[in-house]
């Protein structure tokens, strides 16, 4: 099983947490939603997995290229 | 007639036969059956196979069956001195290609195989062909290049070898392990497909290992999740060989022959535009939420006609080729599903670069706008971003062919520029939804009235703001052509690339980013 980690495409904080530890996630399915430069962005999960560990939580303020959650395929 | 001793004419053609066959039949079994089975356990064509799969059955004329290793003592065990070539017709167009045979001496370069090269290219060039490479390829050959008098004899006796002018279409694919010029001519296409599995990179994990004194492993030295999402070289990752070989078909089908002709002209799919009733659906209400813009960029273009060119790169920007009513357009849209649509350096010079292809080969240029701008900060500066944002400004200026832009939400600053605002496009139209100005109303309160959100008289400033924004004003100086409703976009498009079409040159534009570099 290989671990891929999901990064943050920007800079910003965690709106909502969409998905829970152990969730079947398919290819493009939401993981959690970030919010930066005053939008709702989705942090999908491009080629499906399980989801094994998130890293962040609602409120935390995250830096473009942070790790957020742990997904393997 | 039979061939007797009495019939010395018959008999002299059957020996000619009986000789050619032989040849014929040893150059066609290539490196050997041991080989050939190996791969076709592993799932992966050979390079006839690959051929057939290219060009029209029967059509495949090859140039070159009979050359050899220019060394004497591998010219026997050397056929068509692994890299086939040749002409043949795909989907009715006459064309040209070189498939590397990679079970003779691992396709690797040689002086032969270097003139097939040359010649297939000339030939394609000079006679306006599109040209076709199928790579898979070790590098340069052991020990023929070593020593100064091996590099004297093989390398740079062509100066024109790595020379791009796009003066005809050139498609690739990465098909297995691939280094040295097999990888040159790959990012050097105007398309680029990667099999999953192939790697591409300037010489071989083994060489690298070596160099740096440690394990390099080959997907991360050149795989396929690093050209699709880091460099951004590959244009299409597929699975299998067929994949590959049947995108490089269809990425040929939007394209002329040459660049001096107009893109072919297909039939218009049953159902293309049934969805515009409901287009403003995928746009959503709230002004903070984000989309899928390939979404739109489906309903509006002919039925499947949308051929995402480098859909893992430099996402936030969506480049691909379609068709708007049976006519190839080139489509440059933002998407605010990835960083808001907020365009950064990879995006930059993906779009420049489509903006390039488009032009050199007369495709017609349709713009999709939501961006609230440049991604800003420490992390662009460093990327170099004033230097991406003006070689895509610089190269939309330098587009001859028709280019329209319609701004579909937001349009901010420089980007309203870059995305066609103003006379950077031909026609500049908005859907009533557009919002325009130098900065999202929100920050321009901020900066105006020094208000934040929550704050008393934040919202009646932002109202006013938002007010100011509207499509209804740029037009009302018309600084914008059209306002266009969603549902009646489509129809638009189709009408407004009619007007633009190039009737001087018979859709023939100028060309003048013909040598501009392939990457950046």
């Amino acid at each position: 099983m290989a671990a891929t980690k999901l990064l943050s495409e920007v800079t910003g904080s965690v709106w909502e947490i969409t998905a829970q530890v152990g969730q079947k996630l398919a290819p493009g399915d939401t993981v959690m939603v970030l919010e930066s430069m005053k939008m709702e962005i989705p942090v999908l999960c491009e080629d499906g997995g399980t989801l094994t560990e998130i890293l962040v939580a609602k409120g935390d303020s995250v830096a473009e290229g942070q790790p957020l959650a742990v997904v393997a395929s | 007639m039979s061939a007797t001793p009495e019939n010395p004419a018959a008999q002299r053609q059957a020996q000619l036969d009986a000789d050619f066959e032989q040849r014929q039949a040893h150059a066609m079994a290539m490196g050997g059956s041991r080989k050939l089975d190996r791969r076709r356990e592993q799932g992966v064509l050979n390079a006839r196979e690959r051929i057939d799969r290219l060009f029209d059955a029967g059509s495949f004329i090859e140039s070159g069956l009979f050359a050899t290793s220019a060394v004497p003592a591998d010219s026997a065990n050397t056929p068509t001195d692994g890299k086939l070539a040749g002409f043949g017709r795909i989907q009715g167009r006459e064309s040209a290609a070189v498939a590397n045979d990679f079970t003779v001496m691992g396709a690797s370069s040689g002086a032969t195989n270097g003139r097939k090269i040359g010649h297939i290219k000339r030939v394609a060039t000079q006679r306006g062909l599109p040209l076709v490479f199928l790579g898979e390829s070790s590098g340069a050959r052991m020990p023929d290049h070593m020593g100064s008098r091996g590099m004297g004899l093989l390398l740079g006796n062509d100066g024109a070898q790595y020379q791009r002018l796009r003066e005809i279409p050139w498609a690739s694919a990465t098909l297995g392990l691939s280094y040295g010029s097999s990888s040159w001519y790959s990012v050097m296409s105007d398309f680029h497909v990667m099999r999953k599995g192939a790697v591409l990179a300037v010489s071989s994990s083994l060489l690298a290992s070596m160099a740096v004194k440690e394990d390099v492993d080959p997907q991360e030295l050149g795989g396929w999740k690093l050209h699709a999402e880091v460099t951004g070289f590959a244009d299409m990752v597929v699975d299998t060989d067929e994949e590959a070989i049947d995108a490089i078909k269809r990425f040929l089908s939007y394209l002329p022959g040459h660049h001096q002709e107009a893109p072919p002209v297909a039939s218009v799919p049953a159902g293309s535009g049934q969805g515009m009733a409901d287009i403003l659906k995928l746009l959503p209400a709230s002004r903070s939420q984000v989309y899928d813009v390939r979404q739109i960029i489906r309903t509006l273009v002919d039925t499947d006609s949308f051929f995402e060119l480098k859909a893992r790169f430099g996402r936030v920007g969506v480049t691909g080729l379609a068709r708007l009513g049976g006519r190839t357009v080139g489509i440059v849209a933002n998407n605010p599903l990835y960083k808001g649509g907020a365009l950064d350096t990879d995006a930059c010079e993906k779009i420049t670069s489509f903006l390039v292809l488009c032009d050199s080969f007369n495709i017609p240029i349709v713009m999709l706008v939501d961006t609230p701008g440049f991604v800003i900060g420490t992390e662009a500066e460093r990327r170099r971003a004033p230097g991406k944002i003006m070689n895509f400004m610089n190269a939309l200026s330098l587009v001859t062919v028709p280019k329209l832009s319609l701004v579909l939400r937001k349009s901010y600053g420089q980007a309203y520029l870059n995305m066609g605002g103003g006379r950077n496009s031909d026609e500049f139209a908005g859907w009533p939804t557009a919002e325009i100005s130098f900065m999202d109303p929100q920050f321009a309160v901020k900066v105006v009235h020094g208000l934040s959100p929550g704050e008393p008289g934040f919202e009646s400033a932002q109202a006013e703001m938002d007010k100011a924004s509207s499509v209804w004003d740029i037009a009302s100086v018309y600084a914008m052509q059209s306002v266009v409703r969603p549902q009646d976009s489509r129809d638009y498009l189709i009408r407004m690339l009619e007007v633009h079409e190039l009737r001087l040159t018979r859709g023939v534009g100028k060309h003048l980013m013909q040598a501009w570099p392939t990457s950046y």
